[in-house]
């Protein structure tokens, strides 16, 4: 059964944080392991070899001791001064292996059975035994392994302490170098993010790590042809925008000029009902044609607008299109510029007033107003519409009970430009501060700043 | 009035033409640049109806050329593009409106009426030449509440006259204001037309100017 979970894609800075942490904890543990080797190696040639001259320094003296005795086979034990703990024990037996001499607390039982010339090892012990007087007194001397061992491992101990510490301080290093290390690679991702069907300009690779440089280029140059793409969509639909509006003209007219020349009544009102028709069909066009412009990109502009001068403009024509409407419209003193596209936020306007007109009472006034900090509020008068079609209000084709017939595109096209160009719309009924009326409000103000600011990187650029 | 529409939409270009024409104005129409061009060498026009994709052209590099050229004959651009930067590059252009197809021929009518009238120096639809009361939009004169019935052509010639307050205007001027190119005009239509007005009008509102054509009265 084919697995449907998707893997989680992995962080590059935590990847390689891991990474160098494991590495450089290995390479320390390795250097420790050699280090330990060479002085276990060097502590037991160092240990032996006083083992060896503590062997050769007794035995001129036992030999002594022994040859001056009144009972030469006789066992004799050397008795401490004082009380102690002597790790250094000897043996010393003649050729048939009878215990001639022994330290005072050596016990014969854990020396070599056999009399062995040389260094020795047993389980505990390492021995060191020597041949004296042509052969016919042997010495040994065992020295516990535990010494030897203890060293070491106070050398091993006090080498893997600083290793606790390097761990987190490694960690947090190579995690701190390596995200400053690819402080440029996340603005280029935040750039990446940032684009979108508005947005198709190149991005900025100047300060990018030269690894990353051919994807940066290649990326540019799928924007650019996604640009292109677009480009030519929009073309096309200009043109079929032409080339359908056209005969619509022509028909709209020919059916405007036929009803002149008639009179009889039923023939008339067929005629306007294709008329109506005519008019139904293009408005639909138009509104298509408008929903593909507002889906198909290239909804911000290469510089800013005035759109309080845009919206002046938009209000009168729609006011001279619909004399019968009366439109207040309020504009702040100042300008306000913005990086949409002049003709989407046209677009974005008539849709939003076609709304109004359509939808509201036609005998209160539409109210359009501006604000200095770049929000649009268009207010109509109207029942109160019910929260959950006010929440479903920007879906294609989907209508308020209103008795007005309208294709439920306009609010689907707004809601398209307002998500392409980075702004925000909400839908309010009853209007602030009425008991009725409905209100869009349209917040420009997060475009203006994102312009602004590339504007002065731009700027700082040249 | 006469009128220069360059439209290449053979159906629709032919429909207006003679709501204009129905409307009493003369209209010589065109279906490309070159031809528009000629035209406006040899005639002058009161109003330029002015389509912008063309077969040999776009309408606006026309519209650049008259108005460099200083001619002020307003122009109405009809057009399919609806773009508000089309729109704004038309009138930065030098037209006076801008109609998007589809469109009413009322509101055609309209605005051709509107523009006029602003060339014309007097925006006020509503206006009095003597005792009678004219509505240039709704193309009705009354005296005294009492409506006066005008043809197509009288109202034309009127309009001529209203455009012009106190100007004399010649019989050719008026031939041009009322007829298209080619139009079958009789030697004595002018005259013909200026008497059935006359008698519509106020006594003394037209008078002749020997030798030169008519004035109407500004009062």
């Amino acid at each position: 059964m084919r697995s449907t979970q998707v893997k989680a894609p992995k962080s590059l800075q935590k990847t390689l944080g891991i990474g160098l942490t494991v590495g450089v904890t290995l390479l320390w543990l390795l250097a420790l392991l050699s280090t330990v080797y060479v002085s276990q190696n060097k502590l037991n040639t160092l240990f032996d070899s006083a083992l060896a001259e503590t062997a050769q320094r007794i035995m001129p003296l036992a030999v002594v001791e022994i040859t001056n005795r009144e009972e030469p086979g006789q066992l004799q034990q050397i008795m401490s001064f004082e009380t102690h703990d002597e790790p250094l024990v000897y043996l010393v037996r003649d050729a048939s292996g009878a215990i001639l001499l022994k330290s005072h607390n050596a016990d014969p039982l854990m020396f070599n059975k056999t009399l062995l010339k040389g260094f020795s090892s047993s389980e505990n012990y390492r021995f060191y035994g020597a041949w004296a007087v042509q052969n016919t007194l042997h010495i040994e001397v065992a020295e516990p392994l535990t010494q030897r061992r203890k060293a070491i491992f106070a050398m091993a101990a006090s080498l893997l302490w600083p290793l606790l510490l390097l761990i987190p301080l490694c960690f947090i290093g190579t995690w701190a170098f390596v995200r400053y290390s690819l402080r440029h690679v996340l603005v280029y991702r935040k750039a990446i993010e940032s684009r979108g069907s508005g947005d198709l300009s190149p991005i900025e690779t100047k300060d990018l790590p030269t690894e990353l440089h051919t994807i940066a280029t290649s990326v540019n140059d799928l924007l650019e042809r996604l640009r292109r793409a677009l480009e030519s969509e929009r073309s096309f639909t200009a043109n079929s925008a032409h080339e359908l509006r056209t005969p619509i003209a022509t028909a709209l007219a020919q059916m405007q000029r036929l009803q002149h020349g008639v009179s009889d009544r039923p023939l008339k009102e067929k005629m306007q009902k294709v008329e109506t028709t005519i008019r139904g069909l293009s408005a639909l066009s138009e509104k298509l044609m408008q929903l593909a412009k507002a889906e198909g990109g290239g909804l911000l502009a290469t510089q800013q607008n005035d759109l309080t001068g845009l919206l002046q403009l938009i209000v009168d024509d729609s006011q001279r299109s619909a004399p019968t409407e009366s439109i207040r419209l309020t504009l702040p003193p100042s300008e306000f510029k913005s990086a949409i596209n002049p003709d989407a936020f046209a677009i974005l306007v008539r849709n939003l007033i076609d709304n109004a007109i359509k939808h509201g009472d036609s005998d209160q006034p539409i109210e359009v107003s501006f604000s200095a900090n770049g929000i649009l509020n268009i207010v109509n008068a109207a029942r109160v519409i019910p929260a959950d079609t006010l929440a479903r209000l920007q879906h294609r084709f989907v209508r308020s009970e209103t008795k007005a017939q309208g294709l439920g595109l306009g609010l689907a096209i707004a809601d398209a430009i307002v998500t392409g160009v980075g702004a925000t719309m909400t839908f309010n009924s009853p209007a602030t501060g009425r008991n009725d009326g409905f209100e869009v409000s349209v917040d420009f103000s997060i475009i203006g700043s994102n312009a602004q600011n590339r504007d002065n990187h731009t700027n700082q650029a040249s | 009035m006469r009128l220069l529409l360059v439209e290449d939409a053979e159906g629709l270009g032919e429909v207006i033409r003679d709501q204009i024409t129905d409307e009493g104005h003369a209209v010589d129409w065109v279906n490309n640049l070159s031809h528009a061009d000629a035209s406006l060498q040899i005639t002058q026009y009161d109003l330029i109806l002015l389509d912008l994709m063309l077969p040999d052209g776009n309408g606006i590099d026309l519209l650049k050329k008259i108005r460099r050229a200083g001619e002020t004959t307003p122009v109405i651009i009809l057009t399919a593009r609806d773009q508000l930067s089309d729109r704004i590059a038309g009138l930065n252009a030098g037209a006076d409106d801008y109609l998007v197809k589809p469109f009413d021929l009322s509101e055609l009518s309209a605005r051709i009426a509107a523009v006029s009238r602003r060339y014309s120096g007097n925006p006020n639809p509503i206006i009095k030449v003597g005792t009678l009361d004219v509505d240039l939009n709704k193309h009705s004169i009354s005296r005294e509440g009492v409506a006066i019935n005008l043809t197509a052509r009288e109202w034309a010639l009127l309009e001529a006259f209203i455009q012009h307050p106190g100007n004399v205007l010649s019989k050719l001027q008026l031939e041009d204001h009322l007829y298209a190119f080619g139009a079958e005009i009789e030697s004595n239509t002018i005259e013909v037309y200026v008497s059935r007005l006359r008698k519509k009008l106020d006594k003394g509102q037209l008078e002749t100017v020997r030798g030169l054509g008519y004035r109407m009265r500004s009062s």
